[in-house]
This record gives structure tokens, C-alpha cells and sequence, in this order.
């Protein structure tokens, strides 16, 4: 309840820091909008020279377009923002307020900085999900729609516990502030179903940079394709990825020891 | 003159050398689409044994040569310069003897770019084997006439994106209006998929616009599939876009100045 409440502070604090630029935010929508028809434009030339990509039909590139904006949601609207105040603060030392605070300071430092606009992009994403199945015609039964969610918030999770083990290697190494430009750049993979790359690239995106996990896996759980087992191994390896970036988190912070110390 | 260009490229190269790690991010960052792009149309290309003519070799070289010409026609000047006007540490620069953004600001691109290219080259020759392209179509005249091809594109591109820096004089989101240019140049540059490729309308606009001599035109001049009237007509559509960049350029700057006043005057 405590975080929800912090959460709901935030919030406020983030739109009214918004509100400030509501010209910037109007531009910003427009801009979305116009990223929105291009990658609906290369869908459609990429399904004018072929009826399926990696046994996908469009319907289906449309809906993980969607659960791809998702994850591309998550990394503007809190990913890039926080980790920049982040970087800030380990620089100048600021950090030291933030653990003086009676809060979890892995709470605070990931969840201050909100960019709220970014919510319409949610809804956006959610539409594309719900159009995309319906044009694939798939048959989707209520276990697959919970798998779904399921898979998708332990994906969110492994891409956050990610974020959290890149920043808090910046306690070790104070001058690595390019710490989530590899998740960015990584990501624009998760636009195309995994199964199309060569297993090299594959392999990055599904073990070492696990974008796929968040993106094509729950799309295959969406579509029935995962058994329980490989159901339940995702989900774990969620849980599992939290823990461990709670514990890289904690070590991390042991190390810190301010700027001017 | 020269001196004043040696100069500067000393200092330049330092600068960039310094951030060298930043560099390497910048490098992977940027590769990643071309490669994403490569796969998707090789494995359409494997399935269905060509896409409107174009086999998965096809694919293959043509995304692989693109990574080298988009490395020299690209530019990132409204990064390293957009901010001087916002925060008016280009005082300092003008009143300098010499042009900011047609010496410093350029040579400073130029030192990034072939610190880049150090970069690229390795992993270049690593993409080289995993995908084994086959360029038996390229041919040492085809290589010979891209070089100015792609200097001069390079150029077009440099005085298109400091023009709309230069908008910086008199509204704060340039940055917006630069990322509305990259999407133009993602539409009709064919850095999506080879221009024959898409819709045909787009592909009639793009024969006009300077964007498919950053890309498309010099990669087809080295993988060798322009007759000589193409390759001509290319070189005079480089050279119009040439003139007409630098005429904008020069207006929007001159103008930008006047009503340049930093912060604190």
C-alpha cells in the first residue's frame, strides 16, 4: 500500500510536470501517430510480397507490433527517463538523498520519473493486440488470454530486472552511463516474430538481451503454442530474474559511497 | 587555410577519441535495424524462393553494402550542434573568423565518422561470415564511382540536417522537426527495403527527392545494376540537390544569425 501511495504521488508530480509542456506534448503525440503509420506501412509492404513471415500472418505482426509498443512504452516512459536522473545522481552525488528516504531506494530510483503522456501509448498497444488477433482469426480461449498476461508481466519484469542489474553496475563503474543503450538498441527486434532470425541473433534476444521473451513469447502463449512446462519456465525465470536484480541491486548499493567521498 | 582545417582536426579527433566507448554504443545501436531488416527479408526470400525477383543474395549484399554507405552519407550534426544554439555557447564560435558550422561542426563529423568506421570494420567482416554474402556482381568501376557519390551525398545530407539545426534559432523543438526528416529519409532512401520494393507511389516521389542518393543509388552503383544513362542521371541529381541544399542552408543560417541573441544579451 505504501508504494502504491508513492506511486500515486509521483504521479501527480509527473503530470504536473507535464502539463508545463503541453505544446511539446501535442508535437510528441503527432510525431507517435506518424511512427504508428510507418510501422503499419511496413507491415503492409512486407505482406504484399509474402502471405506469412515465420509461419505469422499479418494479423499476428500486427498484434505483437502491439505487446512490442509495450515494451517500447516501458522504456520511455520510465526506462530512459529514470535512468538519466539516475546517472545524474550517482555523478553528483545526489544519490545520498534518495537512500536517506524511508522508502526502498530500488523503488524510488526506477519509479520517480514518469513520462505520462506516454499512457496514451497503452491503450494504443491494447488495440493493436485486440485488431491483430481478430484479423488473424485464431481461435483464442480464456487459459490463453491469462497465459498471455501472465507471460507478459513476468517478460515486463525480466526486461526491468534487466534495466536494474545495467544501472546498478554504474556503482562499480561510475563512468558507465551508456548502461541501457544495448536494451534500446536490442529492442526494434522485438518487432518481428524471434523464429525469423538466424539462431545467433536469436539466441541474444531470447537469452542474453531477452527482448524476444517479452514480446514473441507471450504472442505464442496468445496463440496456444506453449505447453505448461515452458509455461511455467518463463514465469519462473521472471520471478527468478527479480530476485536476482534485487541482489545486484543491494550489493551495488553497498558499494556506493557518494560523489565526493 | 589549410592550417585552420589541420587544426581543428586535431582537436576534433581528440574530442571523439575521448568518448570512444560512447562511440562503440552509438555503433551497436545503429546496426541493429539493418541487420533486423536483413533477416526478415532473407528468411521471405528462403520461403518463397524470391520476392519480385530479388533472391536472398540479393537481400543479403544489398543490406550489407548499406551499412557502409549509410555509415558515410549519415550525419549528426543536429546532436552535436543544436544545443550551442539553445544554450548559447555559440557566441563563442561566431565570433571566430570562420564559418561554425562549415568547419568545426563538419570536421568534427568527419573525425566521428571514420572513428565509426574503425568500429564497423570488424564487425563487418564477422557479419561477412555469418552471412556469406556473394558479390561476384561488384565490380572495382562500380566501387571507383560511389566514393564521390557518397561524399557528395553526405554533403547533401550535412547541409539538409544543419539547415533544419539551424531552425534552432527560432524554436526549441528541432529536434521534433529532425525526427520527421528521418522519417522521410527511412520512406525514400530504401533503407527499409530496396526501393522496387515499395508502394509504387512512394517509389515516384523518391526518384525526385535527395534521399535515394543516400542509400539506394550509390548501393546499386556498387553492386553494379546501373546502365550508364542511370549512373548520369544520378551524378546531375546529386549535383541539383547539391545547390539547392546549400542555397537553403545558406538562407536559413543567414537569417538565424540576425536573429540570433544569446542568452543573457
Amino acid at each position: 500500500m505504501h508504494s502504491l501511495k508513492l506511486i500515486y504521488a509521483f504521479l501527480k508530480m509527473n503530470i504536473q510536470m507535464s502539463l508545463a509542456y503541453r505544446a511539446d506534448t501535442v508535437v510528441n503525440i503527432l510525431l507517435n501517430l506518424m511512427w504508428l503509420g510507418w510501422e503499419l506501412l511496413s507491415l503492409n509492404i512486407i505482406f504484399s510480397n509474402t502471405q506469412t513471415l515465420g509461419g505469422w500472418g499479418i494479423g499476428e505482426l500486427i498484434a505483437l507490433l502491439g505487446v512490442f509498443r509495450l515494451v517500447n512504452t516501458l522504456m520511455i516512459a520510465l526506462i530512459w527517463p529514470n535512468t538519466e536522473k539516475f546517472n545524474q545522481s550517482i555523478r553528483d552525488g545526489s544519490m545520498d538523498y534518495t537512500i536517506l528516504q524511508p522508502a526502498n531506494s530500488m523503488f524510488l530510483v526506477t519509479f520517480s520519473r514518469i513520462t505520462v503522456w506516454r499512457f496514451w501509448d497503452l491503450i494504443l498497444a491494447i488495440i493493436l493486440i485486440v485488431i491483430g488477433i481478430n484479423m488473424s482469426g485464431d481461435l483464442i480461449t480464456a487459459p490463453q488470454i491469462l497465459t498471455f498476461l501472465l507471460l507478459a508481466l513476468s517478460g515486463i519484469i525480466v526486461i526491468y530486472s534487466l534495466w536494474i542489474v545495467l544501472i546498478a553496475l554504474t556503482f562499480w563503474f561510475t563512468k558507465f552511463d551508456n548502461n541501457v543503450t544495448i536494451l534500446q538498441a536490442l529492442l526494434d527486434a522485438g518487432r518481428y516474430p524471434a523464429t525469423v532470425y538466424p539462431v545467433w541473433l536469436r539466441v541474444i534476444v531470447t537469452f542474453i538481451i531477452p527482448i524476444a521473451v517479452a514480446t514473441t513469447i507471450p504472442l505464442q502463449a496468445l496463440r496456444g503454442e506453449l505447453g505448461f512446462m515452458q509455461v511455467l519456465i518463463f514465469f519462473l525465470i521472471g520471478i527468478a530474474s527479480f530476485v536476482i536484480a534485487s541482489q545486484v541491486w543491494k550489493a551495488g548499493l553497498k558499494r556506493y559511497s557518494g560523489a565526493s567521498s | 587555410m589549410f592550417l585552420i582545417f589541420k587544426r581543428l582536426w586535431q582537436v576534433n579527433w581528440a574530442e571523439q577519441w575521448q568518448y570512444r566507448a560512447n562511440l562503440l554504443m552509438y555503433l551497436l545501436y545503429w546496426l541493429v535495424s539493418p541487420i533486423i531488416y536483413l533477416a526478415v527479408w532473407t528468411s521471405i526470400a528462403t520461403a518463397n524462393g524470391d520476392v519480385n525477383g530479388f533472391t536472398a543474395n540479393d537481400f543479403i549484399t544489398y543490406y550489407m553494402v548499406l551499412l557502409i554507405c549509410d555509415q558515410v552519407t549519415s550525419n549528426i550534426v543536429i546532436h552535436t550542434f543544436g544545443y550551442k544554439i539553445q544554450d548559447g555557447s555559440l557566441s563563442g564560435e561566431l565570433i571566430r573568423p570562420i564559418h561554425p558550422m562549415l568547419t568545426n561542426a563538419l570536421v568534427n563529423n568527419i573525425a566521428f565518422k571514420i572513428l565509426t568506421m574503425f568500429g564497423l570494420t570488424p564487425i563487418w567482416i564477422i557479419l561477412f561470415f555469418l552471412f556469406q554474402p556473394d558479390f561476384s556482381s561488384v565490380t572495382l568501376t562500380g566501387i571507383l564511382l560511389s566514393i564521390p557519390a557518397m561524399i557528395l551525398a553526405f554533403l547533401i545530407g550535412y547541409l539538409q540536417s544543419a539547415a533544419i539545426t539551424a531552425l534552432a534559432f527560432w524554436t526549441t523543438r528541432v529536434y521534433s522537426i529532425h525526427e520527421f526528416y528521418f522519417a522521410l529519409i527511412l520512406l525514400f532512401s530504401g533503407q527499409f527495403v530496396p526501393l522496387p520494393l515499395m508502394p509504387q507511389v512512394i517509389q515516384d516521389i523518391a526518384q525526385y527527392l535527395p534521399f535515394q542518393l543516400m542509400l539506394y543509388y550509390p548501393i546499386q552503383l556498387i553492386l553494379g545494376n546501373l546502365t550508364t544513362p542511370q549512373i548520369i542521371q544520378g551524378y546531375v541529381m546529386t549535383g541539383v540537390w547539391l545547390v539547392i541544399s546549400w542555397l537553403i542552408f545558406n538562407w536559413v543560417w543567414r537569417k538565424g544569425v540576425k536573429k540570433y541573441s544569446a542568452v543573457g544579451a
